[in-house]
């Protein structure tokens, strides 16, 4: 571990909130789990032991540093018990007014320094730093799928963002072992503001005859070296989610390379959503996503 | 047993270099074709170079590299094609120049020889009408390097004879490669899908959506490609680049290909990538 110990609060327990309170905890900071229901700050808690336990298995972690790590992180249903974190990260539902609402409530709780990072990937972080009366202490960090494991996160500032609120989020995502890239608050950051139009591209041509879905994914990895082909990527990210980010990005920017070509609509309307459903551009009898 | 075995390859540059390694290291009898004997040892010599390079990696042996340089020679004489049955069009993305040799070759070789064309950037259906016998033409678009590239795509012209697809697929996995079957389409398939996305990477970064090296970190660790874009297009060259863009928009119209501004600029500045010193990932980089 690098630097001091940080009282760490992630709000939100789903899939991008446990996976980044993991990566809190097993790089040694307090980590307090937040979510609405016990039902969901427990299945949050138990997504990220069992991370820590299979990591321990796999002898990427001792046993002794998964223990501590079980023991470092723990839940809440209050959001008066954050009030002594020093670093908030919100990963809640992508929803602005959820989002703004939480940081305006948390002003009232935490220290004027708690730093604020928000973990959204397709909203505004100046319009979500609206809601704190305090925006320069907001900053965004998107992290990948699944934040344990990938190494990547995209920083972005809003333009009221302090320097010190930039320098202490990059120092808090050294501290937990992640590579940063700076960019600005613009829809999609950078992987998914290229990723989305590839993507898009990649259908349009299956939906012109260019190709099949097979020919495409040979054509890509074997061509350009991609770990996968677009649609074995798009039946793991799932449709819906595809969907969702394209209109969402479409709706900002404009333009149309943006927006889901009409067979994501279909397949969507088809509950065809990849390998969550057993079936998307492929079909799957196993509907397990990263070991989960 | 080979689809051609005797292979003529119009052309030693980086393209025709990599092409005849690949077909004679399968086997075939290669002979490459050049203007003057000084490009026939340029080309040669990068042939054995690369030869050495994979020898030196464990990747060749040193047996296999002396077998596919003695199954490789380099003329200046077009008469030396006579008897090839593929001949694999290669020379400079120029459509006079590659018409005009493509007829006086299809002149030398028999009527039974297959021709086709390299080509990323030109209608390979236009290329076609430049020999006698267009249902005897299609294109073979190798991938640079073309021994290292897994993927051969496989044109249909027009008028190319549907069983010819078959021998040329055929042919690209007797060299190890997988034959995607592409309609001829401005940038075929990968292209076609890789121009505009790289084109959006110029315009993000001009537009400072992040330094160049941020650019490349984020698509790489985020996923998982070997190479970000920006040092992609350096290693491609940003001329060829822009070349392949541009003649994709001419033909289409589509905004999507149209070369960037930031694009053109470098390249009138002669900021071409790794090949001139400076490029998107150059510390020389004048942006």
């Amino acid at each position: 571990m690098i630097g001091a110990t940080k009282a760490v609060a992630v709000l939100g327990a789903g899939t991008m909130g446990s996976g980044i309170a993991t990566v809190a905890t097993r790089a040694g900071h307090r980590t307090l789990l937040y979510d609405l229901t016990d039902d969901q700050v427990e299945r949050g808690l138990a997504t990220v032991r069992a991370f820590l336990d299979k990591s321990v298995k796999l002898g990427r972690l001792s046993a002794e540093q998964g223990t501590a790590a079980s023991a470092a992180i723990s839940g809440t249903t209050d959001l008066k018990d954050l009030s002594g974190c020093d670093v908030v990260i919100e990963a809640v539902y992508e929803d602005l007014a959820v989002k703004k609402a939480l940081f305006g409530e948390l002003d009232e709780i935490v220290s004027e320094t708690a730093l604020f990072q928000t973990n959204t990937s397709t909203l505004s972080v100046t319009a979500i730093a609206s809601g704190s009366r305090h925006p320069e202490r907001v900053v965004g960090t998107h992290y990948c799928n699944p934040a344990p494991l990938m190494k990547l996160v995209e920083v972005a500032d809003g333009p009221y963002t302090a320097d010190w609120a930039h320098s202490a989020t990059e120092e808090y995502l050294r501290s937990v072992g992640k590579t940063v890239v700076v960019t600005k608050d613009r829809p999609g950051f950078i992987v998914n503001r290229f990723l989305i139009p590839w993507e898009n591209s990649c259908i349009r041509a299956l939906e012109a005859g260019l190709g099949t879905k097979e020919s495409i994914d040979a054509a890509v990895t074997g061509a350009l070296g991609h770990p996968m082909g677009p649609f074995r990527l798009l039946d793991i990210v799932g449709l819906d989610i595809h969907q969702q980010v394209a209109t969402r990005l479409y709706e900002q920017l404009r333009e149309p390379r943006f927006f889901p070509p009409p067979m994501v609509e279909r397949m969507v309307a088809a509950g065809d959503l990849g390998r969550k459903t057993g079936r998307g551009f492929y079909t799957y009898d196993d509907t397990r996503l990263f070991g989960s | 047993m080979l689809e051609f075995e005797k292979v003529a390859v119009l052309g030693f540059g980086t393209m025709g270099a990599g092409i005849a390694q690949l077909a004679a290291q399968s086997g075939c009898q290669v002979t490459v074709l050049e203007t003057d004997q000084a490009r026939v040892e340029a080309g040669s010599s990068a042939l054995g170079a690369f030869l050495d390079e994979g020898v030196r990696r464990g990747k060749v042996t040193a047996e296999r590299r002396a077998e596919t340089l003695a199954r490789t020679r380099g003329t200046t004489a077009i008469e030396d094609l006579a008897d090839a049955e593929l001949v694999i069009e290669a020379v400079t993305e120029r459509r006079d120049v590659k018409r005009a040799l493509l007829a006086q070759v299809a002149g030398v070789v028999g009527g039974e020889a297959v021709i086709v064309t390299n080509t990323s950037a030109l209608a390979v259906s236009d290329l076609a009408t430049a020999v006698p016998r267009p249902e005897r033409f299609a294109g073979l678009h190798f991938f640079n390097p073309a021994p290292l590239m897994k993927v051969i795509e496989v044109v249909r012209a027009v008028r190319t004879e549907p069983a010819l697809l078959d021998r040329l697929a055929e042919f690209a996995r007797a060299l190890g490669k997988e034959p995607v079957l592409v309609k001829d389409r401005p940038g075929f398939l990968i292209n076609r899908l890789l121009m505009p996305y790289l084109n959006d990477v110029i315009q993000g970064y001009d537009d400072e959506l992040a330094t160049a090296e941020d650019i490349d970190t984020a698509l790489k660790l985020g996923l998982g490609y070997k190479q970000g874009p920006l040092e992609l297009l350096d290693m491609i060259g940003l001329d060829v680049h822009e070349h392949a863009t541009r003649s994709a928009y001419d033909a289409t119209l589509d905004p999507a290909f149209a070369p960037p501004p930031l694009l053109q600029a470098m390249v009138a500045a002669g900021i071409l990538g790794n090949k001139s010193g400076a490029g998107f990932r150059s510390k020389e980089n004048a942006q």
